[in-house]
């Protein structure tokens, strides 16, 4: 079904495309189309929301006379393999891409284990890339931790990656910081899925936690496929003492499953995590036991900056349907604004249709960037200035009214008036420079 | 007694006093872990019986079976959520008339597409090298995988919460912490699996089905309608899945496309563990199985389940070639 509409709203969108660059050929229109791709899982609701989000800000770029007279034409590409990411698939996605000269540049990918096996091929023929999601540290920082490097993944060549999200060494500490200080528990249980992802942020939350003094009663791990029933984890960690549970992973690999089967062994502690969780499927397998999920997510909460109110009403408008809007929805947003500026600015430079290195380079050169969520520059290594991580909590029982003013994140069917509701921040950058 | 009789019983010594050294140092969180074994393992023994029924009738490892098992409770899902969506987490009569309406219909649909399956892709090739049908198990298990994934996609599907939960319905005896739901799910499988030994010991077409297993040929002979005998085979055994996996969707309340992949592999363990094509082997297999994963899950760490259940079944193997209770296959 999700994949169905998807379909429908890229052939609305190219189609809205086309019209308005031909309603706006007199205002310069008319010097053709350009492309942008994404890579993104279009099959998970949160892949499918940030694809929303990319077709908003080009339809509203195409409606207002394009780039400098250049039509934008979006193309949407899912790297969904039997119903999950697939680096694969995303590689096969950023190969049709570069085969197509008409591509400028892309949003995405969605997971950072695909954008560590599509940086290697984009970067050589300077595709730029902007992810609105990608949150693992090691695509632009060369920590102790990392397994891979972000300059091997470059290969010698100028970078080409940005993402307008934070990093997890933020996003676990965050966690980790909240329930010291704020819930105050000293003793947690932490569950990861074994994936890049899931093992690394994990990692971050266990550094941070135990430096400021907590316990960790136990670390384990599991495999999607090969486990279903995570009750006698829960029962080492309730045993242990632990007061809270925190969880590396995503709900593709049915991280939530256990805060149900939490209630199974009469357990009600909150269940934290990072932005994997912060979804409606994570909701959806809470199945029941969905109040005091704590999640954190790589950025600032669109809903609660000022300047971003103005775009998401325009955005509900023109994508009403109560999972088209996500938490990296507005990411998404300004990152495809963040790469037609560039592209703009590439075109003056070249005087006519820019080459992808001079899209690349006019990325780079991005300063005081103003976007829905905030005014903010990219470093060299690709990472925002903005270092901003958002907690979020599951209420249950939510009036209609309440559920609509929360982040739109909410179970579907009997769980639909539980949602996530924005919480708090903390900003790392002004942690820093204070 | 040979050799390898001595070192089986080695094994399971070491395994014995491991365990009593825990349920005697920490006998809560024994039998806490125990429980949440018995449950998992009264729905593998469910799915084992059909991997056992279907190989010993006619050797044929119906990779298919996991897959029967999850749509059963997608078809379950699907018609108690248009039913009783409505009265989730409450307990109220009309709950339970749905479920005593809803077990046997999926039940029911399920032997009958279990029947199609064998008619369309098994029957066919019985007479051909073993390998063929192994194939088209195969094929049959993608398609069903296939089938689910077009229905609701890759997320997970919600199944009602029908079974009554909560304070009144939850116990904790010696801090040992239980609910209705964990009974319900070792009762049902229980008086299903004695409903289904009633039946192959004690009526017509149950022996029917023996004399099959035994020797096809030798049946025909005398006068056994070989192709109902088998088609009865793949129904039971489906009936038994569809119920399993209603149960585990009661028990779970998520369910997922994919899920007969691992429980199916889990369950054509538990066979081979009680001997395959014996019965009571699988049901005791099935048992074994979740205590052992259990167990693993609780005392060792969850990353290494997997290793231990299919170590445990490379032991057996190997020390016992027919499985706990004995294989029984086609004599030749």
């Amino acid at each position: 079904m999700v994949r169905a509409r998807g379909l429908i709203v890229l052939t609305a969108a190219t189609m809205v495309a086309f019209a308005c660059g031909g309603s706006t050929g007199g205002g310069g229109g008319s010097k053709g189309t350009i492309k942008i791709g994404s890579d993104l899982p279009v099959c998970t609701v949160g892949g499918q929301a940030v694809q929303n989000g990319i077709q908003f800000a080009i339809q509203q770029r195409n409606a207002s006379g394009g780039v400098e007279g250049y039509t934008v034409q979006f193309q949407g590409f899912d790297d969904c393999r039997q119903g999950s990411y697939s680096a694969d698939a995303g590689v096969e996605n950023v190969q049709k891409m570069l085969g197509d000269s008409k591509f400028l540049g892309m949003i995405g990918p969605y997971n950072s284990a695909v954008a560590k096996a599509e940086i290697p091929i984009a970067a050589p023929q300077h595709f730029v890339m902007i992810s609105p999601a990608n949150t693992n540290p090691c695509l632009t920082k060369d920590l102790p931790t990392c397994s891979y490097h972000p300059q091997d993944l470059r290969a010698g060549n100028a970078n080409n990656y940005w993402r307008v999200v934070t990093t997890d060494d933020y996003q676990g500490p965050a966690m980790a910081d909240y329930i010291y200080k704020q819930l105050k528990f000293t003793k947690v249980g932490i569950l990861d899925d074994s994936t890049v992802f899931g093992v690394g942020i994990a990692g971050s939350f266990e550094t941070e936690f135990k430096k400021l003094g907590g316990t960790v009663v136990k670390h384990s791990e599991y495999k999607k496929e090969q486990t279903s029933d995570w009750k006698s984890i829960l029962l080492a960690f309730k045993n242990g003492g632990a007061q809270a549970v925190y969880v590396g992973g995503t709900d593709d690999q049915n991280i939530c499953i256990p805060r149900k089967q939490m209630k199974d062994i009469g357990w009600d502690v909150p269940f934290t995590g990072g932005d994997g969780i912060e979804t409606s499927d994570c909701i959806n397998q809470a199945s029941g036991n969905e109040p005091n999920i704590y999640a954190t997510s790589a950025g600032a909460d669109a809903t609660q900056v000022d300047g971003a109110k103005q775009a998401i009403a325009d955005f509900r408008k023109a994508f009403p349907g109560p999972n088209d809007f996500g938490g990296y929805t507005m990411q998404a947003y300004d990152a495809t604004n963040a790469l037609m500026d560039a592209i703009g600015r590439a075109v003056k430079t070249a005087n006519g249709t820019p080459t992808r290195d001079q899209v690349r380079a006019e990325m780079a050169k991005t300063k005081g960037f103003k976007g829905a969520i905030g005014t903010y520059d990219f470093d060299d290594k690709g990472d925002t200035s903005l270092k901003i991580v958002s907690i979020y909590v599951v209420k249950g029982n939510l009036s209609d009214a309440d559920v609509k003013s929360s982040t739109g994140v909410c179970g579907s069917k009997t769980a639909k008036n539980a949602c996530f509701v924005w919480k708090t921040q903390f900003d790392f950058a002004q942690a820093s420079s204070q | 007694m040979s050799l390898t009789d001595y070192g089986f019983y080695i094994l399971c010594a070491t395994a014995i006093v491991l365990l009593a050294t825990q349920a005697f140092t920490n006998p809560k969180d024994f039998f806490q872990v125990t429980i949440f074994g018995l449950a998992d393992g009264a729905i593998y023994a469910l799915v084992a019986l059909g991997y056992t029924m279907v190989y010993g009738i006619i050797e044929l490892i119906n990779f298919a079976h996991g897959d029967v098992f999850t749509l059963g409770a997608y078809i379950g899902a699907a018609i108690l959520a248009f039913f009783a969506g409505a009265n989730e987490g409450s307990f109220v009569v009309v709950n339970v008339i749905a479920l005593l309406l809803v077990f046997p219909i999926v039940m029911l649909i399920m032997g009958g597409i279990n029947i199609t399956i064998e008619r369309i892709a098994y029957r066919p090739l019985r007479n051909a090298p073993r390998l063929a049908p192994l194939i088209t198990a195969i094929g049959m298990s993608f398609v069903l995988e296939g089938i689910m994934f077009m229905w609701h996609g890759a997320p997970t599907v919600h199944f009602p919460d029908l079974l009554p939960h909560g304070p009144g319905f939850q116990t904790t005896i010696g801090g040992v912490f239980f609910g209705f739901k964990d009974v319900f799910v070792v009762v049902a499988a229980a008086i299903l699996v004695s409903l289904l030994a009633v039946f192959i010991n004690g009526s017509k077409l149950g022996k029917a089905m023996r004399a099959t297993a035994q020797d096809r040929d030798a049946a025909q002979l005398m006068g056994i309608d070989i192709n109902r005998t088998i088609a009865a085979t793949f129904f039971i055994g489906a009936v038994l899945a569809g119920a399993g996996g209603m149960i585990w969707g009661l028990y779970f309340n998520t369910i997922y496309y994919n899920l007969g992949f691992r429980t199916g592999l889990v369950a054509f363990t538990a066979a081979v563990f009680g001997g395959i094509g014996n019965i009571p082997g699988a049901a005791i297999g099935g048992l074994i199985i979740g205590l052992v994963a259990a167990y693993s899950d609780g005392y060792i760490g969850s990353k290494w389940t997997e290793v231990v259940i299919f170590g445990i079944l490379i032991g057996v193997l190997v020390f016992r070639p027919t499985g706990l209770l004995g294989m029984r296959v086609p004599e030749k």
